[in-house]
């Protein structure tokens, strides 16, 4: 009697689970996004949630897990939930430090099945009254007086500070860098005078750009950069080809499930993603946001990953602003 | 008189753009969106920025005008509701803390009714004289508010602190700022944002990200709040003498000089990004107080205090949209959830927006009156059956408190270790409170802590290590004066000095000078 009962409701148990991922999804999925409410990850998650929502015929209901160490807070929570496709996390490329810093104790592909919507390449600007016209201005200064010119990027091991000082290993210049807690204070303290040079994504500065408030003077990615109302951003490499050995270094927006999720569930999400990929409002999002769209997930995205956690853990291990080694976790050198 | 043609034409766009928006559809979300508005700010836990965040998924798909009349009527709701557990319970559910401090007196007099009704109206005011300000003069208070860098906000932070700690504390004002600086102390758990250095983390995960605001917020408000009541040594808060809710345009008037204070107090620090509605609230106060002729009786019920701090706190609204619509900087929290919103929509706000997206500033600042008018009429109609929960008695009515004390604890980041953390802040804050330590600066220490110590060090960082930078800068140097006075007043033998000046220099002289 005993073990009937143990063996029914084995076999229930079993039906339940099946069931579950047959139906994927059967009930509200929440995306915890790792950044900021407003920023650049926050937005574009819940930008393509709406339009995957649509297709998954529940709601996605997106909040912000925010903290720790690049992003290990709200990293570590969906990492200790069930892995069946209810909860994701939302993230981006500057997250692949987390293991080095001490926040997250896998590597990112490891643990993730991630999704790319793509990314705003970087640029570097300078306040209208500093005086500086070009990139080859901005950097014969920083390598006359090394050290002297204020730069700013969002926080220490950030994409837009990995870029900073990519900027300085190809050139020689060398600034001084203030870390802020995200790309709007940066800007905004370059507005104030505070700051003289401030790195972060075109798409954060378009407005600023267009309006004359900062003056952008090279995109750190290989080809020039056109913004309509403004006109092109020349690329940083012309002029400086050592730039080509240390970047670019683009974001990679998006959001992941965990790898032991079902496959199926990963069929359906993988879906689901593509259709929203080719929504109107999704394009009409990456052209407005001067995104360049990806639409990579599964393998594909995660040999990006993989590519900038070789970038970014080794930079931040040279830089000492890594706690471990990027060999303990096996991260190959870039 | 060209210039009042134009006026008047603007004017007459203004009233198009705001019947075009009155579609059944349109008023129906405005008031839902409103009254929800109202309970997320009542409610310990959650917050005008959480209330902004789950309408902007709701209203993704919605048309451009039904989407930002949610999204403003639910802030511009959230930031007044706090006001109602502030005053009634002493539990605010915002950052509403400095109203508690005259509005709970009040409501014990069984005059919660009244207050209510009081900051109802100055509400109004406040977001009004915010959107005017936002309309008329953005460019120039965008100017003040970009001289504020690094260590005028920090210097900022320490003022909110001090002025908290200066104004709640009943027997002895030090006991305020040693509450001020256990708070300050709270804020430093956990790895810093600079360096990510871990500090006081015990190697415990739970504290590697800090310490979260909330369960802080309602830990020590809450808790202590709730053993009082259940142990019989708080009577409860009254309602028997609801005569009006009304507004009563006497003391408006009276109070007139008040309002404009506070409010434009209230849109200068909503404009400086990253500073929020508590702090707003706080100076606010502050200044009422040193203003007034009459400054012992704050802290007892005065009416004046109330109207000053939500004025300040609504006009707050106004102010933050500021940075956020010329610069396409958010200037507080709920605001920052906006400018997500806005992106959502594909409005990108920024210098350029009147450009990319012609007439949006002036169909945005219109929802934003007809948020502030429905916040008033729900408020009118709210407060008077709100007063009523006063009538249920303590032993029944503080279980439920209780209870939603925990849920608003754990809902935010669904995380078993905010609960324990709300117990034990809330535990520590009864015992402190039983030793007349008043709790508000507490958790303004946990709230403002960070701004403090993130920008002293950042500043340093930009000043290349010059201490110096920190005590010479125009607008530092006015802080610290301000800073200093806030100490020195309360030196008993100064007090009695400066109770003997203004006797002899000002016998007859009213309490309306002063401007911020």
């Amino acid at each position: 009697m005993n073990n009937l009962l143990k063996i029914a409701s084995v076999a229930a148990l079993m039906g339940a689970t099946v069931s579950a991922s047959a139906d994927y999804p059967a009930r509200d999925i929440t995306n915890a996004v790792v950044w900021g409410a407003g920023g650049g990850t926050d937005v574009c998650n819940r930008t393509i949630m709406a339009e995957m929502s649509e297709v998954l015929g529940v709601n996605v209901n997106v909040v912000n897990k925010t903290g720790g160490v690049a992003g290990s807070i709200g990293m570590n929570f969906v990492k200790d939930q069930p892995g069946d496709g209810y909860t994701l996390v939302g993230l981006s490329e500057s997250n692949v430090t987390s293991a080095v810093q001490g926040g997250f104790d896998a590597r990112f592909t490891d643990v993730w099945h991630p999704f790319i919507v793509g990314g705003s390449p970087d640029v570097i600007s300078v306040t209208p009254g500093s005086g500086f016209d070009s990139f080859k201005a901005l950097v014969d200064a920083a390598v006359g007086k090394p050290g002297e010119i204020k730069a700013c990027a969002s926080g220490a091991g950030s994409i837009h500070h990995l870029n900073l000082l990519a900027v300085e290993d190809g050139t020689g210049a060398k600034f001084q860098f203030v870390p802020y807690k995200g790309s709007a204070p940066c800007q905004n303290a370059a507005l104030s005078g505070e700051m003289t040079v401030v790195v972060t994504s075109v798409a954060e500065q378009a407005q600023l750009i267009k309006g004359g408030k900062l003056v952008p003077l090279a995109v750190l990615v290989p080809e020039a950069f056109d913004i309509d109302g403004h006109g092109t951003i020349p690329s940083a490499f012309d002029g400086y080809p050592d730039l080509a050995d240390v970047l670019p270094i683009m974001q990679a927006i998006g959001f992941a499930v965990k790898n032991d999720a079902p496959d199926e569930v990963k069929q359906v999400l993988g879906d689901a993603f593509e259709k929203a990929m080719a929504s109107d409002a999704l394009q009409a999002f990456g052209a407005s946001n001067y995104y360049v769209l990806s639409g990579k997930h599964g393998e594909d995205a995660k040999d990006v990953f993989n590519a900038l956690e070789s970038q970014f853990a080794w930079k931040l291990f040279e830089l000492g602003a890594a706690k471990f080694s990027p060999e303990k976790f096996g991260i190959p050198k870039p | 008189m060209e210039i009042v043609a134009i006026v008047v034409e603007r004017i007459a766009e203004f009233g198009v753009v705001l019947v075009s928006l009155l579609s059944v559809k349109n008023v129906l979300v405005l008031f839902g969106a409103t009254i929800l508005g109202i309970v997320f700010g009542a409610l310990p836990g959650l917050t005008a920025t959480l209330g902004v965040a789950l309408l902007t998924t709701l209203t993704y798909g919605i048309d451009h005008d039904t989407a930002f009349i949610a999204l403003l009527s639910i802030y511009v709701g959230a930031v007044y509701g706090g006001s109602y557990s502030a005053i009634l319970l002493n539990i605010p559910g915002t950052a509403a803390a400095a109203t508690a401090v005259d509005g709970y007196p009040l409501a014990l007099k069984g005059e919660g009714g009244r207050a209510l009704g009081m900051t109802t109206t100055a509400s109004l005011v406040g977001t009004v004289f915010g959107l005017l300000c936002l309309v008329l003069i953005a460019p120039m208070i965008i100017d003040l508010a970009l001289a504020f860098t690094t260590f005028e906000k920090f210097w900022l932070a320490m003022f909110g602190i001090v002025i908290s700690g200066t104004l709640t504390s009943r027997d002895l004002v030090y006991k305020g700022w040693i509450a001020g600086l256990i708070g300050l102390w709270l804020s430093t758990i956990g790895q810093e944002q600079l360096q990510t250095f871990p500090r006081y983390t015990q190697d415990l995960p739970a504290l590697q990200g800090g310490i979260d605001i909330v369960p802080v917020l309602i830990g020590a408000f809450g808790i202590p709040q709730i053993i009082k009541a259940l142990g019989r040594k708080l009577e409860g808060a009254r309602d028997i003498a609801l005569k009006r809710v009304l507004p009563e345009l006497k003391t408006i008037g009276r109070n007139l000089h008040h309002i404009l204070r506070s409010s434009s107090i209230g849109v200068f620090i909503g404009s400086i990004p990253g500073i929020g509605e508590d702090i707003a609230g706080w100076v606010s106060y502050g200044v009422a107080r040193n203003t007034s002729r009459h400054p012992e009786t704050f802290g007892t019920g005065e009416v004046e205090a109330v109207v000053s701090t939500e004025c300040a706190n609504n006009a707050c609204i106004g102010g933050a949209l500021i940075p956020l619509l010329t610069l396409g900087i958010p200037g507080s929290p709920p605001a920052a959830m906006l400018l997500g919103a806005l992106m959502l929509h594909n409005v990108t706000p920024g210098p350029m927006i009147e450009f990319e997206n012609p007439g949006f500033i002036l169909g945005f600042t219109a929802i934003l009156l007809l948020a502030a008018f429905a916040m008033w009429v729900s408020g009118m109609l709210l407060a008077r059956q709100v007063v009523k929960v006063l009538r249920v008695p303590p032993a029944l009515f503080m279980p439920v408190i209780g209870v939603l004390c925990v849920i608003g604890s754990y809902s935010l980041g669904l995380q078993l270790v905010n609960l324990y953390l709300m117990v034990v802040v809330g535990i520590a804050a009864y015992f402190l409170s039983e030793m007349e330590y008043p709790i508000a600066p507490l958790v303004i220490g946990v709230i403002l802590g960070p701004m403090a110590d993130e920008n002293l060090r950042r500043g340093l960082m930009v000043s290349g290590g010059d201490v110096g930078e920190i005590f010479t800068r125009p607008w530092c140097i006015g802080l610290l004066v301000v800073i200093g006075l806030t100490i020195a007043s309360q030196v008993p033998v100064l007090k009695r000095w400066r109770r003997k000046a203004w006797r002899r220099f000002a016998p007859e002289s009213r309490d309306a000078g002063m401007e911020e």
